[in-house]
């Protein structure tokens, strides 16, 4: 794994720390770490590979053959169904939804909070602290206050069964700002010091300074994003009611009455391994800058 | 030129004032509001004062004060089962990846972390097929007849697991995290003094990451107290409405089939956010103290 190499770097002061003392409580205690991961890692990845298996299992062997972790005849009928069924349940049509949704809202919250962030931390203005602190205590509040406010809203907008009632509402939070602002107060000073001595403006040290800096705790923020949205489950059952307009995540509830009472196993595995692709995909590519971006970040350490 | 300084700042921070009283402070404030009258979602609410909060707290004849009072309980039932696993799992995980001699710890947290990136709906998917009586591990490896879904204490179990399952990820990463920062130094001159693994995780692992440890106690115990997905999912509320949560019966009242009763589910709205908002705050403060 690539962020193996580097976790090591920024531990290095761990592994040149020499075994002084008991080296036999050392060995058991590793023993111990060993089992107690070995089990748990089985079973948080047995259900994963199960539901995955069974995707390619024909139903006639799921019901007669029991449990077991690999099929005797791998078949890919069960995506064919999915993929080919899109009267009653339109997967691919789901799916397109909630990439489009995940990625709309994703870009965007990427330029809010960069933005945002930057008002917040490298510019100066009159009440910037205060602003920043009423809104971040505001924004404590229990959400569950403001969610029927909110679909009353959606729907004042005309925003019901349209993709923007799940793109735009969410740029609102305050966690991300408060991240990057964290983020970017750490940056040295002189850097737009310097260009603003130049004569460049905030726009244009913003673009060519910051964003570039900054790129970690963006692409971090973004996976958080991209999975939140694609994950979101409550909103999504609330807003939509046209089969055709719902993300993956409210599709999959309904699966579970259209293929119900497992006569169609395969079927509804195969749906639940499609919804996961997307964020598995990214989470994959941007694992690296997770660890970084989390041990640089001192905000969350004690 | 001093009004061209000032047009700055409007451009970076105005568009997400704005977006933020659109969709957090106006929704908040019509949210506490609406819990004063009687609103069913399209005509204007009318004003009732307290009626709400009184049929719900003390008409004991009314289906409100039921339901609320079952959900209440039923989710005061899920954070206390939860949060403590949400908890000392992640730790446990953290503290085993930091041994010196474990090796593919990256390999070992993708593993832990991945089921945190699936949807509570797909996950439910592949938790029914693992607890199902015929084809999964529940009826085969532990040879139960039992429908898991139907009968407790098996109902909570499921939802519990599959919690934990999908949330031990976060805490693990927050917790790894912190627990590599601690200096080494300390636990050097902790294991020239004689100190074992336990005390050493005592003495200095816990009290390092004391701040980590109260943001996530906090933020886990207030998430729980959002719990939708899973029993709605896995147990539809039953048996006998025993995991019926008050987020479900919020989302029926105001969203459910028939009238909207939406000035009441927001009464419950505002009743179960001032008790995450209580907690939260008792947590803060109890923890705070204790540590210092």
């Amino acid at each position: 794994m690539s962020n193996q190499v580097v976790h090591k770097s920024n531990n290095n002061p761990n592994l040149s720390v020499k075994h002084i003392g008991k080296g036999s409580d050392k060995s058991i205690s590793k023993y111990f770490a060993y089992i107690f991961l070995i089990v748990l890692c089985a079973i948080f990845v047995i259900p994963v590979i199960y539901g995955i298996t069974t995707s390619f299992r024909s139903q006639t062997e799921v019901v007669s053959t029991g449990f077991r972790l690999f099929p005797e005849k791998w078949i890919f009928d069960n995506y064919v169904t999915i993929l080919t069924n899109t009267s009653t349940a339109p997967i691919l049509r789901w799916l397109m939804n909630s990439i489009f949704i995940a990625t709309m809202h994703t870009i965007l919250v990427v330029i809010v909070i960069s933005v945002t962030g930057y008002g917040y931390s490298r510019m100066n203005f009159k009440g910037r602290d205060t602003l920043f602190f009423v809104l971040l205590g505001i924004s404590f509040f229990p959400g569950v206050v403001n969610l029927i406010p909110s679909y009353k809203i959606i729907d004042a907008l005309g925003w019901v069964n349209t993709s923007w009632a799940m793109i735009i509402p969410g740029l609102a939070g305050m966690g991300n700002i408060f991240l990057v602002r964290q983020f970017m107060k750490g940056l040295p000073k002189e850097l737009d010091e310097s260009a603003r001595i130049d004569g460049a403006s905030d726009y244009r040290i913003y673009i060519s300074v910051i964003v570039p800096l900054i790129k970690p705790i963006l692409i971090v923020c973004a996976l958080f994003s991209f999975t939140g949205s694609w994950n979101d489950f409550l909103w999504p059952v609330i807003v939509y009611t046209d089969v055709e307009k719902m993300p993956v995540t409210a599709g999959l509830l309904l699966l579970q009455d259209i293929y119900g009472n497992y006569r169609m196993i395969g079927q509804l595995m195969g749906s639940a391994v499609l919804a996961i692709i997307p964020t598995l995909v990214l989470f994959l590519f941007a694992q690296k800058y997770f660890v970084q971006s989390i041990n640089l970040n001192s905000g969350i350490k004690g | 030129m001093k009004k061209k300084l000032n047009l700055a700042p409007v451009f970076f921070v105005g568009p997400h004032v704005v977006l933020f009283i659109v969709f957090i402070l106006i929704p908040t404030i019509y949210g506490i509001y609406a819990s004063f009258t009687k609103w069913n979602l399209m005509n204007d609410p009318v004003w009732v004062g307290l009626d709400n909060y009184r049929t719900i707290l003390f008409d004991s004849e009314s289906t409100f004060h039921v339901q609320f009072t079952n959900g209440l309980q039923n989710t005061l039932f899920f954070v206390v089962l939860s949060v403590p696993l949400l908890i000392v799992i992640p730790l446990m995980v953290a503290v085993a990846l930091e041994h010196k001699k474990v090796k593919m710890k990256d390999f070992i947290q993708a593993i832990i972390y991945i089921p945190g990136l699936i949807s509570i709906s797909a996950a439910a998917l592949i938790w029914s097929l693992i607890f199902n009586k015929q084809l999964g591990i529940t009826g085969n490896l532990l040879g139960s007849d039992t429908v898991w879904a139907a009968h407790q204490p098996y109902a909570w179990i499921i939802i519990i697991v599959i919690t934990v399952w999908g949330g031990a990820g976060g805490n693990m990463i927050i917790y790894r995290a912190s627990i590599s920062g601690v200096a080494q130094d300390l636990y050097e001159a902790a294991e020239m003094d004689g100190a074992g693994a336990f005390r050493k995780f005592f003495s200095i692992t816990l009290p390092s990451i004391r701040f980590p440890l109260i943001f996530t106690f906090v933020m886990t115990t207030a998430g729980a107290f959002n719990v939708f997905g899973q029993p709605l999912m896995m147990t539809d509320g039953g048996p006998q409405q025993s995991t019926h949560v008050l987020m479900m019966y919020i989302r029926q009242l105001a969203f459910g089939n028939g009238e909207s009763i939406a000035g009441m589910a927001s009464a419950m709205a505002v009743l179960l956010g001032l008790v995450i908002l209580i907690i939260s705050a008792l947590q803060y403060y109890v923890m705070n103290r204790n540590a210092s």
